[in-house]
């Protein structure tokens, strides 16, 4: 009895011990490309870090300077601005997209089909669709303007990218044209999800389309809303490729026109690898790291609220 | 169980071997130069006469060499290098923006490799502080021995504040107004371009110039961004102060009038109606132009009625001569080139020998073959098709070529006698921060968006939220 008690533990133990060899290659990679630099950044956001020599503690000042600096609050405000408006539109065309195909009335077929031209500009390179719609939306040489006079639309050029009101909402635009194939999918799997005989017995009961939409689908949704909703704020927040490739004549940090185009994480990078002040650019992604926690705290506790 | 065990053990140790390869790969080339002691102490007599080609051909190593550039052309020097050296160069390109944080990443890291490391003018003084360029000044280098073959701007570019060589650069990067000499008959009655240079001596002529451009139905420039390299010839920060020179003041006053009056194309610099305008007629575009330029038809009816204009001029360094070149079309040789109101330079590729380097001897060497051979300089010159060199000698004999798309100018001389005026003492680490804000505050006014007033003091809050150790007196 007794031996046979040891060989069991002994087994469990053995067990127990293939299971850490089968993890370990995972673990060892994932401490040191994220663990190690995520807490290396930490580090130097107390320092003064230059990217290279000897970094100097400075404790809590980067992040005091942070907190005071008006240059990085517009940068966010300006992220918030664009962020705000690409999830609109992006989850209002997804949401838009997903009614039409998934009404029981309507039937649609070749959802495949859409669903592949949808998601399509989600995998050109945002270089390409930078360098795309650059051009496209050139002031005075772009064939938007040029269309947009020739319908009558318009008798003079709009700035598109130069007029501080308009860029940062063009930029939002591309935004939700890129990735509104990738909200289209993720909704569409979660209504596909939902049982038929809901939206049936609900038609059954004489429940008109948009009770439907509101008393079924957008319910049952909520889990994938809430996921679509914090992925797209982190990512949002984290905004930088399309700006930065789009501002100025050549791109850059400095957001033109007039620094509207300049985002959190393109402040971050000017302090990090342009005007090499690491520990400050560590202190920045630190503070946008918490508000985008806090900020994902509070889109949990409100959209699931009711669960 | 036990297939189990084997596979995660296989796993493991497959895992662990690579990282211990990987970390291993510079060790392997320790032992390897330890049985070649001329490796690690460069062994070129200092003093060689560096243009006489066969001394660099005594190379002694383990026959490899990694570069690490930002520039394709080292790929190109490298293959030459390679025809009369044993040596296999392996030549890395990386994109500008990603450079200075891979040479970082690596030099930190106490990599060995590369060998070769390069930077331009604006990334030098930061990668000269952290020590990744080898002090070329101490034997057996002793560089300061070639001081005098080497344009005197690019021997300063190279050093560090101490005013040690640590980089040197087989270019020259002055800037100049690339003007078209069939407008300048036209409008000025000369295509001198003495005569011509004096049209835009200084803010003030150049906003007259442009006018009278206008007037006869040209626009002096295709963008507003030409002026950039000619933006002031004063440096922003003195002893950790901020200076705003009245030049500033003036290019400012000239950037917003030339675009409030219409009196440049609107093209934006490096956009494809940019380079188009090089080589003809591009619309006439005011705030109110309404001319389709992608509808052929259209735009040949624009032509007729005159509605068309022509650029006078690029501002662009002595590399732009290759940038011409590839977009003149039918224009070439209708061209000039002149000085701008104050000297100006951009770019350049400075080559150094990385501090961590165990291949010193090759790769000083390798620097040599680039910046200081006069044969290499003839075939650069030649090979690149109109590329400004920075060895004094090969400029003084190609001083008399002229370039046929200049109408025969000759350039090499034009572009010494601009390096010489260069005063690299006003360059400094904080000119591309402080020059962004500068160009922030010129958009805010032109675009009437903010006050002159309220744009410079944005100005002064953008630099003292960037660089909080300067002292800033706003005025």
């Amino acid at each position: 009895m007794a031996k046979n008690q040891v060989t069991t533990k002994s087994k469990q133990r053995n067990r127990n011990n293939v299971a850490y060899l089968f993890v370990l290659p995972f673990v060892v990679v994932f401490l040191i490309f994220s663990v190690y630099p995520v807490l290396r950044t930490l580090y130097l956001s107390f320092t003064s870090y230059k990217g290279f020599g000897d970094p100097v503690w400075l404790g809590l000042d980067n992040y005091k300077r942070v907190l005071t600096d008006k240059f990085f609050w517009r940068a966010f405000g300006n992220t918030l601005k664009i962020w705000g408006v690409n999830i609109v539109v992006q989850l209002g065309l997804a949401f838009l997209l997903t009614i039409v195909f998934s009404d029981i009335k309507y039937k649609m077929h070749g959802l495949p089909i859409f669903r592949a031209i949808y998601y399509l500009p989600n995998l050109i390179a945002c270089t390409s669709v930078a360098f795309l719609f650059k051009t496209l939306l050139d002031w005075k040489y772009g064939s938007v303007n040029q269309m947009l006079i020739s319908a009558g639309i318009t008798s003079t050029q709009i700035n598109w990218l130069g007029d501080v009101n308009i860029a940062p909402y063009v930029i939002s635009i591309v935004g939700a044209w890129m990735w509104f194939g990738n909200s289209f999918i993720v909704l569409m799997a979660g209504v596909q999800g939902i049982s038929t005989d809901y939206f049936e017995a609900a038609a059954i009961d004489g429940c008109g389309r948009w009770t439907r939409f509101f008393k079924i689908t957008i319910p049952l949704l909520k889990p994938i809303l809430l996921y679509t909703c914090i992925t797209s704020l982190i990512g949002g927040l984290q905004l930088f490729d399309l700006p930065y490739l789009m501002n100025g004549p050549q791109g850059g940090t400095a957001g033109q026109p007039n620094g509207v185009l300049q985002t959190a994480v393109m402040y971050l990078y000017k302090f990090g690898f342009e005007t090499r002040q690491t520990g400050y650019a560590s202190a920045i992604a630190y503070t946008l790291f918490i508000i985008i926690l806090i900020v994902s705290i509070i889109q949990f506790k409100w959209l699931g609220k009711e669960d | 169980m036990k297939l189990k065990k084997v596979v995660s053990a296989l796993l493991v140790s497959t895992m662990l071997l690579s990282c211990v390869a990987c970390g291993n790969n510079n060790k392997n080339t320790d032992d390897a130069n330890k049985d070649n002691n001329d490796t690690k102490t460069p062994s070129t007599e200092a003093g060689d006469d560096a243009n006489t080609p066969d001394d660099s051909a005594d190379v002694t190593g383990d026959g490899k060499l990694v570069i690490w550039t930002l520039a394709k052309d080292l790929e190109t020097f490298a293959e030459k290098y390679m025809e009369s050296h044993d040596v296999d160069v392996e030549t890395v390109v990386i994109e500008p923006a990603n450079y200075p944080t891979k040479v970082q990443t690596a030099l930190n890291a106490g990599e060995k490799e590369p060998d070769i490391i390069v930077g331009e003018p604006q990334m030098l003084e930061d990668f000269f502080d952290a020590g990744y360029f080898e002090d070329l000044n101490q034997a057996p280098y002793n560089a300061q021995d070639y001081a005098d073959q080497i344009v005197d701007y690019v021997w300063e570019v190279g050093q560090d504040a101490d005013g040690i060589q640590r980089a040197i650069s087989y270019q020259i990067t002055p800037a100049g107004f690339y003007y078209r000499r069939d407008i300048a008959q036209d409008v000025f009655g000369t295509e001198d371009p003495e005569e011509i240079g004096k049209l835009f001596a200084d803010y003030p002529t150049i906003l007259d110039t442009a006018k009278k451009l206008k007037d006869k139905g040209y626009r002096i420039f295709a963008s507003d961004g030409e002026l950039n390299f000619f933006s002031g010839n004063t440096a922003w920060v003195v002893d950790n102060k901020l200076t705003v020179s009245e030049q500033r003041h003036a290019y400012m006053d000239l950037c917003v009038e030339l675009y409030k009056q219409d009196l440049t194309a609107y093209a934006a610099q490096w956009s494809t109606p940019w380079y188009q305008a090089m080589s003809g007629p591009v619309p006439v575009l005011t705030a109110d132009s309404d001319v389709n330029v992608w509808d052929a038809t259209e735009f040949a009816s624009a032509t007729e009625g005159g509605a068309t204009t022509e650029i006078f001029a690029y501002g662009l360094p002595a590399w732009g001569v290759l940038t011409m070149r590839d977009n003149v079309g039918e224009t070439s040789g209708k061209w000039g080139v002149c000085a701008g109101p104050t000297y100006g330079f951009s770019g350049g590729t400075y080559i150094g020998v990385s501090a961590n380097s165990e291949r010193k001897d090759t790769a000083w060497d390798f620097v040599k073959f680039c910046t200081l051979n006069e044969e290499t300089a003839d075939w650069w010159i030649k090979k690149s098709e109109g590329d400004t060199v920075s060895l004094l000698s090969a400029l003084e004999k190609h001083k008399d070529d002229g370039n046929e798309v200049y109408g025969g100018q000759k350039l090499y001389s034009f572009w010494l006698e601009q390096a010489e005026g260069l005063d690299y003492s006003v360059v400094t680490r904080y000119d591309t921060a402080i020059g962004n804000a500068w160009s922030n505050a010129i958009t805010a006014i032109k675009t009437d968006e903010k006050s002159k007033e309220d744009a410079i003091a944005g100005f002064y809050d953008e630099v003292a939220a960037t660089y909080p150790e300067l002292t800033i007196e706003r005025e």
